[in-house]
């Protein structure tokens, strides 16, 4: 299945991380930040669900959190073609 | 969706526009230009703006605040895992989560200005065309629209420049976000960074990036009017500020900046005239990040105190 609006975030979150990123240096109280989680979220669950994750994921990110460890929970089922996309 | 947008706007409009007003009717009772004071309100948004954000800023230096505790730990974890920079990463921010310490400022103080920009991205731009937006009416856009500094519109933009006064301005404030941006990257960089994250592919990416970015922000710069590189000039300059001020007091272990603030304690307890125990101090230069000076003389001393039992010739002077 083609997903054009996967491609798109995909690219956009691309952009953001080579050229706005680095700006601002780290400023992310979790691993992966934000920007990967999304990056690997939107490859791994479609550009639905990984946005869903990924929006989740940047509402957590907040000074009053405790930050830590935090990677892209795996797709809840086998059916879903998890193939590294790159 | 330019609908929904506009339904999240409409209330940033108003409160930009408030903010933007009072500064402007403040002002407005020097003897200034209208333009000036435009201009000067423009700079008083952004100081309410940043002033707003403090407590975030308060927040994260309080959790960063026991960085120098957790240090051995995490010289601990750079050894075990240093050949694995996922593993390192992952364990180091565990051990961030688990005691509480987390030295990062997360994207919310970014992303809550975001709008904030926008919001007033379109009340110039709106300006610029005479329309009336949030509680700037008629008089006010019109107001805003001829509003001059240095013979420049505010509302202007380099791409479509009236004179050549706004090209001149336009490119001092593009040269001064850039520069203002490449300073504070650079600082942080060259004070605030452990000599062992400064190698490596990844620190070499960043060093070819602080100077290629500036480029990047100038271009993205060149289209947006004069009064919104002001803002984001003066932003940059409070972010510069920020900085200077963490950098100086809570400098992350192990850097330049932890080795200056050391000497300078160590300075400051000599002038205080505790030199006998400077002597002292000096091996373990590496010690509570600050606070209460006073307090923790004596502790430290009686610590001193009970190994000085033990080599009874030493006679030390009790507090």
């Amino acid at each position: 299945m083609i997903d054009p609006v996967k491609f798109v975030l995909v690219g956009l979150l691309k952009a953001y991380r080579l050229l706005i990123s680095p700006l601002y240096g780290q400023v992310c109280r979790y691993h992966p930040s934000c920007s990967t989680y999304a990056l690997h979220a939107v490859e791994v669950h479609g550009s639905l669900r990984g946005s869903w994750l990924a929006v989740r994921r940047v509402g957590r990110c907040h000074p009053w959190a405790a930050g830590g460890y935090d990677p892209v929970p795996a797709p809840r089922s086998s059916r879903v073609h998890t193939g590294p996309s790159h | 969706m330019g609908d929904l947008l506009s339904t999240i706007g409409t209330p940033l409009y108003y409160a930009i526009s408030a903010i933007w007003l009072a500064w402007h009717r403040l002002f407005d009772l020097l003897p200034i230009s209208s333009g000036w004071s435009w201009t000067l309100a423009i700079i008083g948004l952004t100081i309410t703006i940043r002033a707003l954000l403090i407590p975030l800023f308060v927040k994260q230096i309080k959790s960063s605040r026991n960085m120098q505790l957790i240090q051995p730990k995490v010289k601990e974890l750079q050894k075990k895992y240093g050949h694995d920079r996922e593993r390192l990463a992952q364990e180091t921010m565990k051990l961030y989560k688990d005691t509480g310490t987390n030295p990062f400022a997360s994207c919310l103080p970014l992303i809550l200005q975001m709008p904030i920009f926008l919001s007033l991205f379109h009340l110039l731009r709106n300006a610029a065309d005479r329309h009336p937006k949030g509680f700037l009416d008629q008089a006010d856009v019109d107001q805003i629209s001829g509003g001059k500094i240095f013979g420049a519109g505010i509302s202007d933009t380099l791409t479509h420049p009236d004179n050549t006064n706004v090209v001149v301005l336009a490119v001092i404030l593009v040269i001064s976000m850039t520069a203002t941006t490449f300073i504070t990257q650079r600082q942080l960089m060259s004070k605030n960074m452990p000599a062992d994250a400064m190698s490596g592919p990844y620190a070499q990416q960043q060093k070819l990036l602080l100077y290629v970015l500036p480029i990047v922000f100038a271009v993205g710069g060149i289209a947006f009017p004069i009064g919104l590189m002001l803002y984001w000039t003066t932003s940059n300059l409070w972010t510069m500020g920020q900085q200077f001020y963490v950098i100086r007091n809570n400098p992350a272990p192990g850097t330049p900046a932890a080795q200056a603030k050391a000497d300078r304690d160590r300075a400051k307890a000599v002038r205080h005239g505790h030199g006998d125990v400077a002597v002292d101090t000096a091996a373990p230069a590496v010690e509570a990040p600050e606070e209460p000076r006073q307090r923790q003389q004596p502790k430290r001393q009686t610590r001193e105190q009970r190994k000085q039992s033990s080599r009874p010739n030493q006679p030390k002077k009790d507090q």
